[in-house]
């Protein structure tokens, strides 16, 4: 096996002398031997068998937890309709409130999820409508549900101007968007000039609506309801409220 | 038991749990071991030292050992891996010889003398010895590992290994030479 050996250098390095360990040295490493093999060692890879579900329920939990926060993440961000708010028209209020009083005689702006995205179509070509009169240097009607006062003058300024006034309604926008959901009505009341409804609100309205024996107002607003809010589940207490009664057994 | 066994044999029955085979394994190699350790650094007790971190190592990795290299080549890597990160810390000195076992082996007190003197040179030129072909010289004798083997254990190439070797034989046998 070995090669390039040289017997008489092999010799005279043996006579060198015969070292060896000392005996409690031998005894902790035999020992360390015994430990370890009494214990398993840890493998590299998933082991077999019945140590596998270990692996299997951190994956779970590690899975749960990135879910949870990706929802959580996307509970807190109303941001690109609470900031874009501003680029809406004035026009887009009294338009959005028409179509509400339409739809629903006493019902106000929905809350946010709903309204914004009514909003947005409308609210797209009024604001090109806006930007095509600015150019020619027209101004939009006076109109009666007003959104805030700064935002008025955003629309009718120049580009470049409105710009920089949108970039500094920017903070307040993004201070009123770090409140909870509940709490964003309020500040999409304001825009829109009308009262901001809960779901909750909505049906106490409805339940009134009942009570007062308008059923078929309140049958119209309670399927209005349930198409804006398909997955919102009504208490008992107030489904019989809102509800129509049924025939008497 | 387990005394006619490979050495690659024994130490996967102990990764399999088999501790007798460890022990085999170890009266295989613990002298040896220790040898070519000894002569690597400056101290009987940092040999000691290094000698038992270089088997729990072996026992640490025994759950990844296959049996790729002779079980010797991956002994004296790890040892040859512990003794290079003593060096870098400590800087390389050897045991002195002195005290050891003289196997002069002459019945003459003047031939005794003689021999112990040969001998003192031959140890001095050892230690004398870069470090490089010290080892490669040690793994050659101790661990009886081919030039190939001594390339695979130190981590460099068989050109390397065989020069090494060749020099530290020829400077050992120049002062054999010399008397």
């Amino acid at each position: 096996m070995a090669d390039e050996r040289d017997p008489w250098v092999s010799q005279r390095y043996r006579e060198l002398g015969d070292a060896q360990p000392p005996r409690e040295l031998d005894q902790a490493i035999l020992a360390a031997a015994h430990r370890a093999a009494d214990r398993p060692h840890a493998p590299l890879v998933t082991p077999a068998g019945r140590h596998r579900w270990y692996f299997s329920l951190a994956a779970a939990a590690v899975l749960m937890l990135a879910v949870g926060i990706a929802l959580h993440i996307e509970r807190q961000q109303p941001d690109p309709e609470a900031v874009s708010l501003p680029e809406k028209p004035a026009t887009q209020p009294s338009a959005q409130v028409a179509k509400e009083r339409r739809d629903a005689p006493q019902s106000a702006a929905a809350a946010p999820p709903a309204a914004h995205e009514a909003e947005k179509k409308p609210a797209n070509a009024a604001l090109k409508k806006e930007k095509r009169d600015a150019a020619e240097g027209s101004r939009p009607a006076a109109q009666p549900a007003e959104p805030p006062a700064g935002q008025t003058d955003r629309l009718e300024s120049a580009p470049a101007q409105r710009r920089a006034e949108m970039s500094s309604a920017a903070p307040e926008l993004r201070a009123m968007r770090k409140p909870a959901p509940a709490a964003r009505a309020p500040a999409a009341s304001n825009y829109l000039e009308t009262p901001a409804e809960t779901p909750e609100r909505e049906l106490e309205r409805i339940a009134e609506l009942r009570k007062l024996g308008r059923d078929d107002e309140a049958d119209k607003a309670l399927a209005e309801f349930r198409k804006r809010y398909p997955d919102y589940r009504i208490a008992e207490e107030m489904r019989a409220k809102v509800e129509r009664p049924g025939p008497a057994r | 038991m387990g005394e006619g066994r490979a050495d690659e044999e024994l130490m996967a029955a102990y990764r399999g749990g088999d501790a007798r085979a460890f022990e085999t394994l170890y009266a295989r190699h613990r002298t040896r071991l220790f040898r070519f350790i000894l002569r690597s650094v400056k101290t009987r007790a940092v040999a000691e030292e290094l000698y038992q971190e270089i088997w729990m190592r072996v026992i640490e990795a025994r759950g990844t050992y296959t049996v790729r290299a002779r079980f010797t080549t991956w002994l004296y890597s790890i040892a040859h891996n512990r003794l290079v990160d003593h060096w870098r810390k400590r800087g390389l000195t050897l045991v002195s010889l002195e005290g050891d076992d003289v196997a002069g082996g002459a019945p003459d007190p003047a031939d005794q003398a003689q021999a112990r003197e040969a001998l003192a040179r031959f140890a001095a030129a050892l230690e004398a010895l870069p470090p490089l072909q010290r080892e490669a010289f040690l793994l050659h004798e101790e661990g009886d590992l081919s030039v190939a083997e001594i390339a695979a254990a130190t981590g460099s190439s068989e050109e390397a290994a065989k020069s090494r070797l060749r020099y530290a034989m020829a400077k050992l046998k120049a002062v054999l030479d010399d008397g």
